[in-house]
């Protein structure tokens, strides 16, 4: 593994994100063919440097604009990484739906329920445990703007690993979706 | 496996159901001031205050490094000095580095800054004294603006007007980073979901709204006449919008906005966006302007400036209504609108010729480095409709302004 992605929904903070895990040297890059810019940068990763980008913000992996579309093709391009999913902690639904596409696509994630803080004052309260064992898949609570949970996260990206969504779904009853389709 | 979307969203919501809990919540400050600021009632004032406080800022930042340092910087020592040590060259070497042997002989018409015209005078004067100091100013503003969340605020107030012209709230916010530089604001309008939005958005940007290096030269060149050109583009850019969205085929959706609370910035975020903007800016503007300080300079000490005045006079006069002593302007104008505005012969025009003259430099082509974005972000076709628009425009607003010239007698 040597590079790092960082992906997530638009407003959950993570330009402030990559810029703490990314430290001081970051180049604006271009994604080749068109106008959408990214950033990258270097983290120290067990003693090792990789590479950490920070992917378009996206909704979806159905792209609907052009930065969407970018973030799609920079996911698909990238075999041998880690992908950093960073969800607003006060929205879980949302960013949990981005995240469960990405792991369908087997690539191993680790989550962020950033803007911790908010959600803990907009009384939103996530079980972090709970979460963690259904999903398979590390869950760490984080605030960006303050650096909060930014150890645990990075000292936990090695138990990231790739799950099958199968287990997700045996983990919560079975797929009932049919029924009430 | 690979679920579908109800599927998928099924899950999410038995998982949800399993590790979220929603206590009752107790809206406090920060959601009553996110709250009023989009009313109309009181968010209308707010945002008011929010761009006089932007463009307060804008000006008395620029002017303090500008005539607070610069001007005296390079009109008192930097530009003598030059004018002194390099006396030894060759006419054409000191007329390309320094500038007119003439001008400094007589001891300056007006600013030395700007009468000396050369690329280690003018040439450096221009971007480093003025425009850097503009364009950081409103960079940085715009950053903070982006962190804290007040955009999508001010789009969603700003939407009932802007959809008369088919464009949505939204934007405004590649017009308002426009305004910092053309470059990013195209890019900006990537959230726009149809060609026909983001063409219509990319036509009237390249078009109508002047950039932070011009806005910064106009500041310094003609600071009582920035109201009225920003009122006819703000005219222009309404008006032709209005008309593009009935000509022009295609729909314009509604677009979902995300209104994320208010947030205070962080220091170091806002800081390293202005700085790559900034970087940014200094590598692609910086070399063109001296480019364009290169290629006048060259024209003059050939001759040839004076003879493609004199060819251009007849037209020049004709539509615009501006005098032959503007040629420099437009050969450059394509390089670097800010170059533009500092070349204009504004001794030897009328208050009103100077302002016709800085609205058109506006309109007139994108400067190299936009148009340079316009070849990735859009078709052939519209390209060639935008250029068709630029041309359109720029002879309609020329002879507008030109007959309202005449009625007025100015």
């Amino acid at each position: 593994m040597n590079k790092v992605l960082l992906m997530g929904q638009a407003n959950v903070g993570k330009s402030v994100f990559f810029n703490r895990l990314a430290g001081a040297n970051v180049t604006v890059s271009n994604y080749p063919g068109t106008s959408v810019d990214f950033d990258k940068g270097r983290m120290l990763l067990e003693g090792k440097h990789v590479d950490l980008i920070d992917v378009p913000g996206t909704f979806s992996l159905q792209p609907k604009d052009r930065a969407e579309e970018v973030a799609v093709k920079m996911l698909e391009q990238e075999k041998d990484t880690v992908v950093i999913c960073v969800i607003d902690a006060s929205k879980v639904e949302r960013g949990l739906y981005l995240a469960l596409e990405i792991i369908e696509r087997g690539y191993p994630v680790i989550v962020a329920l950033n803007m911790w803080d908010t959600a803990k004052n907009a009384k939103v309260k996530t079980d972090v445990k709970k979460l963690e064992q259904i999903l398979g898949v590390p869950v760490v609570p984080t605030v960006a703007t303050t650096s909060e949970g930014f150890k645990e996260l990075v000292s936990r990206m090695r138990e990231a690993a790739p799950v099958a969504i199968e287990e997700i779904t045996k983990s919560v009853g079975g797929d009932k979706s049919e029924t009430h389709n | 496996m690979k679920l579908t979307i109800d599927q998928r969203w099924d899950l999410v919501d038995r998982i949800a159901k399993e590790t979220v809990e929603v206590g009752t919540y107790k809206p406090g400050l920060r959601d009553a001031v996110a709250d009023a600021t989009v009313r109309p009632a009181i968010g209308i004032p707010f945002a008011i205050a929010v761009l006089y406080g932007f463009w307060t800022f804008f000006g008395e930042f620029a002017g303090l490094f500008t005539d607070g340092f610069f001007v005296r910087i390079f009109g008192t020592h930097w530009i003598p000095f030059l004018g002194e040590k390099l006396a030894g060259l060759p006419d054409w070497a000191f007329t390309i580095l320094v500038g007119d042997r003439a001008v400094f002989a007589e001891g300056f018409g007006g600013d030395p800054c700007f009468a000396a015209g050369g690329i280690l005078t003018t040439g450096l004067f221009m971007p480093f004294g003025i425009v850097l100091w503009a364009v950081l100013a409103l960079f940085l503003m715009l950053a903070v603006l982006e962190d804290t969340g007040y955009l999508p605020r001010l789009a969603s107030l700003v939407d009932s007007v802007l959809h008369k012209i088919g464009l949505h709230g939204f934007a405004i916010v590649p017009t308002l980073v426009s305004l910092g530089c053309n470059v990013p604001g195209v890019t900006a309008c990537r959230p726009l979901e149809t060609r026909k939005q983001r063409f219509m958005m990319i036509a009237l940007l390249g078009v109508f709204v002047p950039c932070g290096a011009q806005i910064g030269m106009m500041e310094e060149l003609v600071p009582e006449l920035i109201g009225w050109v920003f009122l006819t583009l703000a005219i222009g850019y309404l008006g032709f919008g209005w008309v593009l969205n009935k000509v022009w085929p295609g729909e314009s959706p509604e677009i979902l906005m995300d209104m994320p609370p208010y947030q205070a910035p962080v220091w170091s975020n806002v800081l390293r966006k202005t700085w790559n903007r900034t970087r940014h800016f200094l590598f692609v503007a910086v070399p063109f302007v001296l480019l364009g300080c290169l290629i006048v300079m060259v024209l003059y000490a050939t001759g040839a400036m004076d003879a493609l005045a004199s060819a251009l006079q007849p037209f020049l006069m004709a539509v615009f209504g501006v005098p032959a002593e503007a040629t420099p302007s437009l050969v450059v104008g394509f390089l670097r609108k800010d170059l533009a505005i500092g070349l204009l012969p504004i001794e030897a025009m009328t208050t009103y010729q100077v302002f016709k003259s800085v609205v058109l430099l506006t309109i007139y082509f994108p400067c190299l480095a936009t148009f340079a974005m316009l070849l990735r972000e859009l078709n052939w076709k519209e390209i060639l409709y935008t250029l068709g628009f630029l041309v359109v425009t720029i002879l309609v607003f020329g002879s507008i302004l030109n007959l309202i010239g005449m009625a007025g007698g100015w």
